[in-house]
C-alpha cells in the first residue's frame, strides 16, 4: 500500500508550492514608493507644498531602496535629489548627490559630471 | 472527381486563412526588434512628449508616467524633470525643436545611448449620445544616438467606457448615461489610464542590462504592429 501514501505526500507539496505562487508576489526591481504619484501632484498642483511633498517621496526612495530586487537605488533618484538642492542653492550637497548617482550608475557620468563642473565655474572654484 | 478527403483538406486550408486574417498576428521580441540585441542600449534619455492631442495639460502630466516603467525594464533612465529643465537653460523651449535635433547631440551632451520619443496621439473624451468614451494613445520609439537607427517603437491605446454597460436603450436610460459619464469625466484620473497605455507599450521592449531577463527575452510574443507604423 505505498502508491495512496505517495500520492498524499505529492499532494501535500504540490499544495504547498501553489500557496507560496500565491501569496508571494516577487519585490519590484526598485523601490520607488510614492515619488510617481508625487511628480504628477506637483505638476497637477505646482505649490511649496507639493514641491517639499516630491523631495521627501524621493528621499523616502532612497532611504528604502534596498527593499527591492536589486537592493540599489533607482535611476535619477540622486540625481533628483541634487538637482532639487542645487535649486535651492546648496551647491555642496548637490555635488554629493551627483556623485552617488555617478557611483551607482556610470551611465550618467558624462552627464553628472557636467553639472558638478557647470556649479564650479558658477562658483569659480575651477582651474581652468 | 472530387474525394471526400479533398473536401476536408480545402476545408482546413480554408479555416486557417479566415483564422489568420483575423486575429492579431503575434511575432517576437527578438524577431521585431533585433537592433536591440545587436547594439544593447545601457541608458534612455526620455525628452518631453510631443503633444499632438486636443489637451494642453496633456504634456505635463505624461511626462510623469514614463520614468519609473522604462527604468524598470532595466535600463539606466536620466530624470525627466532635470533633463527637461536642462534644455530649457540651454536655450531649447520648444519639443519640435527637442525631437529634430541631431540624435549626437544628446550623446554629446549627457552621454545617453538612446532617446526616448513619446507622441500623445489621443488625450480626450468623445461624448456620444449613446456611450461617452475616454481614448488615451501614446506612441513611443527609442532612438539610437550613436546610429540614428529606431530600435524599438510601439503604440500603446486605453480606451475607457465611461458610461458603462449596455441596456435597453431607453430615454431615462440614456439621460441616466449621459449624467454618468459626465460625472466619471470629471472624477476620471486620466493619468491613470495613461500608466495603463505605458503597460500596453512596453511589454513589448527587451529588457535592458539592469534585469534579471537581459538578453534572456528574445523569444516573447507581441502583437505585430507594423502595418499600423508604416
Amino acid at each position: 500500500m505505498r502508491a495512496p501514501k505517495k500520492i498524499t505526500l505529492f499532494s501535500v507539496l504540490a499544495t504547498g508550492f501553489l500557496i507560496t505562487g500565491c501569496g508571494s508576489q516577487p519585490k519590484p526591481l526598485y523601490n520607488y514608493g510614492d515619488y510617481s504619484a508625487s511628480y504628477y501632484h506637483s505638476k497637477k498642483e505646482l505649490s511649496a507644498e507639493s514641491a517639499l511633498e516630491l523631495q521627501k517621496s524621493i528621499e523616502y526612495s532612497i532611504e528604502n531602496a534596498t527593499n527591492s530586487r536589486s537592493n540599489r537605488v533607482a535611476p535619477g533618484m540622486y540625481a533628483n535629489l541634487g538637482y532639487i538642492y542645487l535649486k535651492s542653492g546648496n551647491s555642496a550637497k548637490a555635488i554629493e548627490s551627483f556623485h552617488k548617482e555617478k557611483s551607482i550608475y556610470p551611465e550618467s557620468a558624462h552627464f553628472m559630471d557636467r553639472m558638478i563642473k557647470k556649479i564650479e565655474v558658477a562658483e569659480g572654484k575651477t582651474n581652468d | 472527381m472530387i474525394s471526400k478527403k479533398n473536401i476536408t483538406l480545402l476545408g482546413f486550408i480554408l479555416s486557417t486563412l479566415i483564422f489568420t486574417g483575423c486575429g492579431p498576428t503575434y511575432v517576437t521580441k527578438g524577431t521585431e526588434f533585433p537592433k536591440m540585441y545587436e547594439q544593447q542600449p545601457r541608458s534612455i534619455l526620455i525628452l518631453p512628449p510631443m503633444n499632438e492631442s486636443t489637451d494642453a495639460e496633456a504634456k505635463d502630466y505624461y511626462m510623469t508616467t514614463t520614468e519609473m516603467p522604462f527604468a524598470l525594464m532595466g535600463y539606466y533612465t536620466f530624470p525627466t524633470e532635470m533633463v527637461a529643465d536642462i534644455m530649457k537653460q540651454e536655450g531649447v523651449y520648444d519639443t519640435e525643436v527637442l525631437y529634430n535635433l541631431p540624435l549626437d547631440k544628446y550623446y554629446e551632451y549627457f552621454g545617453a545611448d538612446t532617446v526616448l520619443f513619446t507622441r500623445i496621439k489621443k488625450w480626450d473624451v468623445s461624448y456620444m449620445v449613446i456611450e461617452s468614451t475616454l481614448t488615451i494613445s501614446i506612441e513611443a520609439k527609442i532612438v539610437s544616438t550613436k546610429t540614428s537607427e529606431e530600435l524599438w517603437g510601439y503604440t500603446g491605446t486605453v480606451i475607457v467606457d465611461l458610461a458603462g454597460g449596455t441596456g435597453s436603450g431607453g430615454l431615462g436610460e440614456l439621460i441616466a448615461k449621459v449624467i454618468v459619464a459626465a460625472i466619471n469625466t470629471a472624477t476620471t484620473d486620466y493619468v491613470d489610464h495613461a500608466h495603463t497605455a505605458n503597460k500596453r507599450l512596453i511589454y513589448t521592449l527587451p529588457f535592458g542590462p539592469y534585469h534579471e531577463l537581459y538578453m534572456k527575452d528574445q523569444t516573447i510574443k507581441l502583437v505585430d504592429q507594423t502595418p499600423i507604423n508604416n
